[in-house]
């Protein structure tokens, strides 16, 4: 017998392990799939399904196959006769609020990651452990905290007064452009409801995702970029400008896009802080479903176009990731 | 406007002293070497001349012109990186143009001078191209017409050839002498690669810890160390210590004739090159023998590795040039001329 076929023997001989464990692996991947599907598909595709329900006048909701409340969404409840573009107006501030605190808590998380970058390794680990901590705050405990911070009675405008401070804005006449901007009352400063503590309170919520998320692209960053290009004549902005924000743009982008298609959906602050025309289309979904409407199919209809923004926000983002790629 | 000159610049870190305080001149168009091995202060030192490190103390002048204090920006000194720092979101054009276009140069024009800059480089038509489609040996070229754009008066180079393979390593080092010579910069590279600094140097300086060791030219640092340590570091050398008695060394039962002037009973290291290390039955004086323990040829060299009464000693033959043809195991005679044997002060004496 030649070598060879003792291989082909002792292979023939081995056990097919492989027949042995197919059923194992076809259950688990079955049991998986069930989860992801009752957990996680299911409760999309009900949504999508009761978007298409129908409400009943002073009554619940029945299942059907109706495009009125896409419709109601887009032109209104009373069109033909009249259009009104009041959800897509909610829609608006939806993207409003998320888009300007998104920028606002990269813009001030970019120099303070880039300075945690450059400190040492265990000041570095202290810091992220920090900051990691304040996740675990709710929106609910922190909206509290802000809700005190700015509220007219124990806030920030009682200590504006108390100080004097309001008395001076008054007389150098920075008072008024407060009022303008809908930050006083004629009496003192005023931060409920307005869209300063919105964002403010949005942006906070955020900060510590976007220094996360920030971190591991600035802590790759060579620093002998910034080096080179100083040693070509650029100033400190002038590095900043050419050689770091455009090396780091694609984490910088991917960053605010997560963040906002996160807040698009804030609830508690914005009831808490937005004026009540300002309110957006997930204070809108709450109210239709467990509100005072009971409309679930509109409800419904609203969080699926909002989904749908929100996806299209993110391919669009991804777009333009591949074609910075590219380039 | 002059040489660089550096007076009395040190540079600590903490407690620790990265740079002993310096004296060194930099004349105007020479290349200068800083060799040293890794941690021995010689990028720390490159990175004060770039205005990216401040000295602790000391001054440096360029010309007449004292900018210590001068940020790095203001110096525009040209400078290469180890890792090149190309800018990876810019093509090689846009590379090279970059100081000209920050120093508010129209782009045209900043262009044009890239493409004569690349053309210096021998990269004609890798203009467009992004950083990632380059090999090293090209990231190395696009990094140094971007350090030259600016026309610096001091060119600086960080161990500019190490992230390229030995082969292209070898050329790269006679093309940048060449180009250096034809611009005729100033140019400070660091290495500790020895042999780089041998091809390329007007002058070498070799540090170790942080001190300046040696500065001479490449022949004279290969000749004449001023210590065991440069002896060491540059090129290969047997090493034998012993003490200095009556004109000659004692090491170990063994007595070496050598040109020294120490007092006796000085304890002394010598050193002598492989290939002035012979073996042949020429008469003479400092004959020792020994046995062959390997042989290894390496083309245009064939080593020797012998063991003798005063230690291992390495004997190197040239192709070509007549020498013995011994297999291991074989015994012989190994002879050190008194006129190739450098002494210098012995560990305990220095």
């Amino acid at each position: 017998m030649t070598i060879a076929d003792d291989i082909s023997v002792s292979r023939a001989d081995r056990p097919e392990r492989r027949v042995s464990t197919l059923p194992a692996k076809t259950i688990l991947l079955g049991l998986l799939t069930s989860i992801i599907v009752v957990f996680c598909v299911l409760p999309f595709l009900l949504v999508l399904a009761i978007s298409f329900g129908r409400k009943v006048d002073g009554a619940a909701w029945v299942w059907d196959f109706t495009f009125d409340n896409y419709q109601r969404f887009f032109v209104g409840v009373l069109w033909p006769d009249e259009v009104t573009f009041l959800y897509l107006q909610q829609l608006g501030f939806s993207f409003y609020f998320a888009v300007i605190a998104s920028l606002l808590a990269v813009l001030t998380a970019l120099p303070f990651t880039l300075q945690l970058t450059r400190l040492k390794r265990t000041s570095q680990a202290m810091w992220l452990v920090f900051i990691m901590a304040s996740l675990s705050l709710s929106e609910v405990f922190i909206v509290m905290g802000w809700d005190i911070l700015l509220s007219n009675n124990s806030g920030l405008p009682k200590l504006f007064k108390e100080t004097g401070l309001t008395q001076w804005l008054k007389d150098v006449g920075w008072f008024q452009h407060l009022r303008d901007w809908g930050l006083a009352n004629p009496r003192n400063v005023k931060f409920k409801t307005s869209d300063f503590a919105t964002i403010l309170t949005m942006s906070y919520l955020v900060w510590p995702y976007a220094v996360i998320l920030l971190y591991p692209a600035l802590s790759r960053l060579d620093p002998s970029l910034s080096e080179a290009a100083r040693t070509m004549g650029a100033s400190r902005w002038t590095v900043t400008r050419t050689v770091t924000l455009p090396s780091i743009r694609l984490p910088l982008f991917g960053t605010t896009l997560l963040l906002f298609v996160f807040l698009l959906g804030t609830y508690v602050s914005i009831t808490v802080f937005a004026a009540p025309n300002k309110h957006t289309t997930a204070v809108a979904i709450y109210s239709n479903i467990r509100g005072a409407n009971l409309n679930a199919p509109f409800g419904a209809t609203q969080a699926i176009m909002l989904l749908i923004s929100a996806s299209a926000c993110l391919y669009l983002g991804h777009v333009f990731n591949r074609r910075s790629e590219v380039r | 406007m002059g040489g660089l000159v550096l007076k009395g610049i040190s540079k600590s870190f903490g407690n620790t002293r990265a740079v002993e305080p310096t004296d060194l001149t930099f004349a105007k168009g020479e290349l200068t070497a800083l060799l040293g091995p890794s941690g021995c202060g010689k990028t720390t030192l490159l990175r004060m001349i770039a205005g990216l490190e401040e000295p602790t103390r000391g001054v440096i002048l360029l010309g007449d012109t004292d900018i210590t204090r001068l940020t790095a920006h203001k110096r525009k000194f040209g400078m290469v990186f180890q890792s090149f720092a190309l800018f990876p979101h810019y093509s090689v054009r846009e590379n090279v143009a970059y100081s000209l276009i920050i120093d508010g140069v129209p782009k045209a024009q900043a262009y044009e001078k890239a493409n004569e800059l690349l053309e210096t480089v021998q990269l004609v038509g890798f203009g467009d191209r992004r950083i990632g489609e380059l090999s090293g040996g090209q990231r190395q070229r696009v990094a140094i017409a971007r350090a030259l754009a600016q026309e610096p008066e001091v060119f600086l180079l960080d161990e500019p050839m190490s992230a390229l393979d030995a082969k292209l390593r070898e050329e790269m080092q006679v093309e940048l002498r060449l180009l250096q010579q034809r611009l005729g910069i100033t140019t400070i590279v660091v290495t500790h690669d020895q042999r780089e600094a041998m091809t390329m140097a007007d002058q070498i300086v070799v540090m170790s810890n942080g001190r300046v060791e040696q500065i001479a030219k490449p022949q004279d640092v290969y000749h004449k160390p001023a210590n065991a340590f440069v002896a060491d570091f540059i090129g290969k050398a047997n090493f034998f210590d012993g003490v200095y008695r009556d004109g000659a060394i004692q090491v170990g039962d063994c007595r070496l004739k050598a040109k020294a002037g120490f007092q006796s009973g000085s304890l002394v290291r010598v050193a002598i090159r492989p290939e002035r290390t012979c073996i042949d039955d020429d008469p003479g004086e400092n004959r020792i023998p020994a046995r062959v323990m390997f042989v290894r040829d390496l083309g245009p060299l064939r080593e020797y590795h012998l063991q003798s009464e005063i230690g291992p000693i390495i004997v190197e033959y040239a192709a070509g040039e007549t020498g013995p043809s011994l297999v291991k195991g074989d015994t012989t005679t190994v002879r050190l001329p008194p006129d190739a044997l450098q002494v210098f002060p012995g560990a305990r004496a220095a």
